[in-house]
């Protein structure tokens, strides 16, 4: 009887979504005044339709109709849509309505562009896409398009997220997916509560629905509105990834699956491979020692290029081509190098996460396709070391804010384990600039400064400054201290220190001009080499929460010697200031009439913290930009 | 004996030294053992050597096909040099009609290990085909086994049956340590041949002989029933001349990209070979563009061109209604320029000739480059005025020097008012007759003329941007500053405003003006002729600060200037090889009117300056006047050219840096 029943139930969907499409009217008049507010595009009217046919068969039905009411909505003027050699558009089409809901084009098939997907970093990859800009002659306009896509990736159900742009409306979004008896679905809700949303639930079928959801205005440093937006997440049990099946209850079987369907032999090196680098570590017991020297020489063999074919989007190059071709995308350059740790009886394991700057966890309760990098997990008895393998350059265990506290899928022989990545303190991300400068009487500066960094800050110089030549060393240095005019440089060091995870720099330079003058005095900016000058905008009627993403530390000790033949007239005093988003510590001490020490220290905490905080951290911000830019005031 | 030995000792010394072998796979242990490149130690990599052979063979049946041989052996000394391991081949490959290809590509990585050379080449299936577009294809291919030192080297072929020669490139943004070229071409096709950059190229032009063997098939004996015929091949022999240039350069220096650069491309040392005209044996001569008159006639009668020109039903009754009663010619110009705006939006591709036509483009409302200006040119003309279209380059696709079809990409529309030629743009929205958006403005423009009469018109805006902004303001004895601003925005600089801030509402304008002017507080905000293009744009705001005062010891101290600071000199480069681009003749005058607060007097003022750039290229005043309560400054800044020469940079970088000190000296106030 079972069959039968689902089979009605699909019949029924059908029905239900041919009376759909023909009952939309995008007439704009009609929208409420509710779903116009603070927005720039209205979804009139989205579904979602997932059809899950066998384990490695299922179409995805998409119908949107998106009101752009100004140019600022424009994104939506683009329909695009991915393939590959797995995945099959079935159905595709376009018509853009006017505001009074009457046809202003349709779309032909041929006004499609077909392209290659590059993702901007791939040598090469077998994605394509179809895509159609509109480009707007009035507003409001309604641009609807469906399509079908035919894929056996039954591993990827699309993740339902109604509502997830800022300044976009939802007057209705539906989201369908159907089964068959022997393929139970599996759902996770998020952030519903407070959501007008809908929805009926059965083993094998799903049904869900947003109504009328005003828009959400961005404000600055407010988390991503995905955070706290509805989402629902679906998987199965049994699916398929380009072929390949799988089966699992949870991450635990799932990350087995994945575990086996990666190895096959490609995890383990050849003899002569093996013989290497067991030469490398001869004499070596410790086991993080012997994984810091195959770090080091995985990083200085190998390159990052990434080549996405197939199921080589998901699988591991065998870590003997790597050794032979001296490259790989993440997923070969995390494999060879497990590959060589094993080789030497370290153990390690290939770990799946989402890299970015914003934080975005595995979800660490639904077990299902996650992630676009990975990177390898070295667990000690003290902590877990996280390895970039497709950097040449970063400190072994050094994470950044790519891939940074976060909830990851660790795959290991015995299945998959949900762990935490590094999260730096921010007393752990410090920037120490320790230095001297003399200003001469036509006013000008001449400095010599050092800095080192660590922790997220070490990330961010070496982003900014290794690999670079003199040249554009000396560009980028201005920029450093871009609120020093007319710098010229007479040393440029730079040292990546891996031993310590120190990124190091040794200045020296002079500057004409650095203190202006007015009448018989001068003005000295006392803070020479760390400026903050970053205020966040103003909100009026703040709605949102706001978020620090991460904390740091800086720190200055500077010597000033002030020119002869003048008296100070002014010297900026020491301050402190705290807050709930941190400490500014400024102190300035005489060593004799024209020698002073000046200090500063400046903790920035991260955290997440309340809409009506916001006014005090800018105020904070604001004082310290205030306190940055005190001048020493001198005269003849 | 011993003398001779070792003279040919030295002999074999120097030339294995000096002579490199350049055969492909012959890569010396000295060239891999080289540290650093020895004439640029930045250099990150290095081409050894480059070969480029183009010659036109004839094939029996297929016609003369082209064949282009690259050979490129390459040093990468370090990491920041792998880049140049991945190579793309870019190749034209329609989805109808011919097409061209890439045939014996091999490539090879050389690394010494262990004091030998070990080589690594590239297999097949790291070769990857990738079809980029409906026009486009490209081969990629990335080396293996790099490591600090090694040598890379390819070589392939590009076959084509097309007649355009791919630019002859001699310069790149790593040293050329050698490069030849040998470009052969039959007598039958001429081409006009444009060098481009500021290396003298080093090229020797010469005629050798070839020929060409025709198989013809000859039929002998009867054909029908029970009679075999047979096939005898003739041959016959055409003697022809190649005309051959052959380039041979070394040391070639890096080109490095610079701010305030137009188009990099620009300044690359590199050949252009343009198909001027095709004339075989008893056959007629056929002429491509070989002149700018040639350029402007080929134009003229092009059908995608002249013809869409000439197309007047679609839009005559439109028109009538548009211009009825107008007699003003500038009036009816801007009436029309206006209508052609709000029909048709443009799709943002370029376009030299019109993609489905102007008639398509007004019914459907989207259409190019070329569909909207030939429009709007059409429409002028209709309406009586001396309307002509203008074809010209746009800065990413580089300056036309000489007569090109194929420099060409963008098409404007020009009418001649009171004598004047007038520019129109249409595909901008808040572009206005001799306003240009920044892509077209880019040297000379070709007018095209009645019967494919042609003439030059400068593209660089002549008209001078304008930024006229007054404050007025109160300071407080505590350092706060509360004030108006008033701001005028003209020509080039009113368009871009409108351009970033136009279609924003007053709250969105406030949040992204306050990112704009770190210091202050913006309370109120209007803006006059937002969208009203032909009205004068102002804006006005009022503001608070208290970030932009020092106080200390009984003394105020303040900028004169206020936020309208001119703060930083952003030429910092130690000296420049390539001009500076302005984009526009500019004026920027700011005036401030600060009342001082009770109780206190000024103790200094900065001193009035002004200073010039050579050839009056550029202006500075700065002027502080103390009236009554009152401190009134002025600062006044003007750029008259928009393209200034690199020989006076020395001069310009001391020219900004004299006005960002200048604008950083302060007014100090005193208590009484």
């Amino acid at each position: 009887m079972k069959p039968l029943k689902i089979i009605t139930l699909q019949f029924l969907l059908l029905v239900t979504s041919i009376v759909y499409a023909q009952d939309i009217s995008f007439n704009t008049f009609t929208i409420s005044e509710d779903l116009k507010k603070d927005a720039n595009s209205i979804i009139r009217s989205e579904s979602l339709f997932v059809n899950i046919k066998s384990q490695t068969s299922m179409t995805l039905n998409v119908k949107r109709a998106v009101t752009v009411l100004n140019n600022q909505g424009d994104k939506f003027r683009y329909v695009v849509v991915n393939y590959d050699k797995n995945t099959k558009i079935t159905k595709l089409k376009t018509t853009i309505y006017n505001a009074f809901g009457g046809v202003l084009k349709k779309v032909k098939s041929k006004e499609f562009k077909d392209i290659s997907n590059y993702d901007g970093f791939s040598l090469y990859s077998d994605n394509r896409l179809k895509y159609f800009e509109y480009i707007p002659i009035q507003y409001p306009y309604t641009i609807y398009y469906e399509y079908e896509i035919a894929t056996v990736n039954t591993g990827f159900i699309p993740t339902w997220t109604p509502f997830d742009r800022f300044e976009t409306s939802v007057e209705k979004s539906e989201y369908k997916v159907v089964s068959q008896n022997d393929m139970k679905l599996r759902t996770k809700e998020f952030n519903f509560e407070g959501y007008n949303i809908s929805k009926t639930v059965n083993d094998y079928a799903i049904n869900y629905s947003l109504t009328n959801q005003p828009s959400i205005k961005h404000e600055t440093l407010s988390p991503g509105i995905n955070t706290y937006t509805p989402k629902l997440m679906v998987g199965l049990y049994k699916f398929c990834l380009e072929g390949i099946k799988g089966e699992a209850e949870n991450w635990e079987e799932f990350g087995k699956w994945r575990y086996d369907f990666l190895k096959n032999g490609n995890d383990i090196v050849d003899e002569g491979i093996k013989a290497r680098v067991e030469g490398l570590v001869a004499g070596v017991d410790d086991n993080l020692e012997k994984a810091r020297i195959i770090y080091d020489y995985v990083q200085g063999k190998t390159r990052y290029i990434s080549v996405q074919e197939g199921i080589g989007g998901w699988k591991p190059a065998n870590a003997n081509t790597v050794d032979q071709l001296g490259y790989g995308d993440c997923k070969g350059l995390t494999n060879y190098t497990k590959a060589l740790l094993d080789a030497v009886g370290v153990e390690s394991y290939y770990s799946v996460i989402w890299a970015g700057k914003t934080k975005k966890s595995v979800d660490k309760d639904f077990f299902s396709m996650q992630g676009n990098h990975i990177i390898l997990n070295l667990p000690t008895d003290k902590e877990d070391i996280w390895l970039e393998c497709t950097s040449q350059d970063v400190a072994f265990g050094e994470l950044g804010d790519f891939t940074d506290d976060r909830d990851v899928l660790v795959i290991t022989p015995k299945g998959g384990v949900i762990k935490h990545t590094k999260k730096y303190k921010p007393l752990e991300s410090q920037q120490t600039t320790v230095g001297n400068y003399k200003i001469n009487d036509n006013g000008s500066i001449e400095a010599k400064v050092e800095i080192s960094s660590k922790g997220i800050q070490y990330d961010d110089h070496l982003g900014w400054f290794l690999g670079k030549t003199q040249k554009d060393l000396d560009i980028e240095f201005k920029d450093y201290f871009s609120h020093i005019n007319n710098i010229e440089f007479s040393k440029i060091d730079i040292s990546n220190n891996k031993k310590k995870a120190v990124f190091e720099e040794n200045l020296e330079f002079k500057a004409q001009d650095y203190a202006s003058k007015s009448g018989d005095q001068m003005f000295i900016p006392l803070n020479a080499f760390t400026n903050s000058t970053y205020v966040p905008k103003r909100v009026r009627n703040r709605k949102l929460p706001f978020k620090i993403s991460r904390g740091y530390f800086d720190v200055d000790m500077v010597d000033v010697q002030l020119p002869r033949g003048f008296k100070v007239e002014y010297i900026p005093s020491s301050i402190e200031l705290e807050s709930d988003f941190g400490v500014y510590k400024i102190e300035v001490e005489k060593v004799n009439e024209l020698e002073y020490k000046y200090s500063r220290k400046l903790t920035i905490y991260d955290g997440e913290y309340t809409k009506d905080q916001f006014d005090a951290y800018r105020d904070f911000r604001k004082k310290i930009r205030k306190y940055d830019n005190r001048k020493i005031i001198i005269t003849k | 004996m011993k003398k001779i030995l070792v003279l040919i000792f030295i002999g074999l010394l120097t030339t294995s030294m000096l002579a490199q072998d350049y055969k492909f796979g012959k890569v010396s242990k000295a060239e891999l053992e080289e540290k650093v490149y020895p004439l640029d130690s930045s250099a990150n990599a290095v081409v050894l050597y480059k070969s480029r052979r183009t010659s036109f063979n004839y094939l029996q049946g297929e016609g003369f096909q082209q064949k282009t041989e690259i050979h490129e052996r390459i040093k990468i000394y370090n990491k920041e040099g792998y880049k140049w391991a991945t190579k793309l081949i870019k190749y034209y490959s329609p989805d109808s009609g011919e097409k061209e290809n890439v045939s014996k590509l091999i490539a090879k990585t050389y690394v010494l290990e262990n004091g030998k050379i070990k080589e690594y080449k590239i297999q097949k299936n790291q070769i990857f085909t990738e079809k980029k577009n409906k026009y486009w294809a490209q081969k990629k291919i990335t080396m293996p086994n790099l490591s600090d030192g090694c040598i890379i080297e390819w070589k392939y072929d590009i076959n084509s049956p097309y007649r355009g020669i791919s630019k002859v490139e001699l310069q790149y943004a790593i040293p050329i340590k050698k490069v030849v070229c040998r470009i052969s071409i039959p007598e039958y096709f001429k081409y006009n041949v444009k060098h481009l950059g500021y290396l003298e190229i080093n090229k020797k032009d010469s005629y050798q002989n070839d020929e060409i063997t025709l198989v013809h098939k000859v039929r002998t004996g009867q054909v029908g029933y029970n009679h075999t015929s047979r096939e005898n091949n003739s041959t016959e022999t055409v003697r022809l001349i190649n005309e051959v240039s052959e380039i041979d350069m070394e040391n070639v220096p890096a080109i490095l990209e610079e701010d305030y650069v137009d188009n990099i491309n620009n300044y690359k040392t590199a050949i252009h070979y343009e198909l001027a005209s095709v004339k075989f044996p008893n056959d007629k001569l056929k002429s491509y563009s070989t002149s700018w008159e040639a350029v402007a006639k080929t134009l003229y009668k092009e059908s995608d061109f002249g013809g869409e020109i000439e197309k007047r039903n679609y839009f005559k009754n439109d028109l009538e209604d548009l211009v009825k009663g107008e007699t003003d010619e500038t009036k009816k110009a801007l009436l029309i320029f206006e209508f052609v705006k709000q029909k048709v939006k443009w799709n943002n591709y370029f376009g030299l000739t019109t993609d489905e036509g102007v008639k398509q483009a007004y019914k459907k409302g989207t259409g190019n480059i070329a569909d909207i200006n030939l429009m709007l040119t059409a429409m002028l003309q209709e309406a009586g005025l001396n309307a002509y279209p203008v074809v010209s380059s746009t800065r990413n696709h580089g300056i036309p020097i000489f007569p090109t079809l194929s420099g060409l990409n963008y098409v404007l529309a020009s009418a001649k008012i009171n004598g004047e030629v007038v520019l129109f743009d249409a595909s901008e929205k808040n572009s206005k007759p001799n306003i240009l958006p920044q892509r077209v403005i880019n040297w000379n423009g070709l007018l095209v003329g009645a019967k494919g009469n042609f003439d030059q018109v400068s593209l660089l805006n002549t008209q001078k941007a304008g930024v006229n902004s007054t404050i007025s303001a109160k300071l407080d004895a505590d350092g706060e500053i509360n004030g108006m601003c008033r701001t005028k925005y003209t020509n080039y600089y009113e368009m871009l405003y409108r351009d970033v801030y136009g279609s924003l509402n007053e709250e969105d304008l406030l949040f992204k003006l306050e990112e704009a002017n770190d210091n202050i507080e913006i309370e109120k905000i209007k803006v006059q002729n937002k969208k009203e293009i032909y009205k004068p744009l102002s804006e006005m705001f009022s503001f608070t600060s208290e970030d932009l005062v020092t106080t200390s010891n009984n003394k105020i101290f303040v900028k004169p200037m206020l936020f309208n600071c001119i703060t930083e000199n952003k030429f910092k480069l130690k000296s420049r090889d390539y001009p500076v681009d302005f984009t526009t003749k500019s004026s920027k005058r700011y005036s401030t009117s600060i009342t001082i607060p009770e109780g206190y007097e000024v103790e200094s003022l900065p001193e009035n300056i002004g200073i010039g750039l050579p050839e009056n290229y550029g202006v500075y005043k700065f002027q502080v006047v103390k009236v009554g309560n009152k401190i009134n400054t002025i600062s006044d800044l003007s750029i008259n050219t928009v393209i200034y020469p690199a020989k006076y940079y020395q001069e310009l970088k001391e020219f900004y840096k004299l006005i960002v000190k200048k604008n950083a000296e302060q007014v100090v106030l005193k208590k009484v």
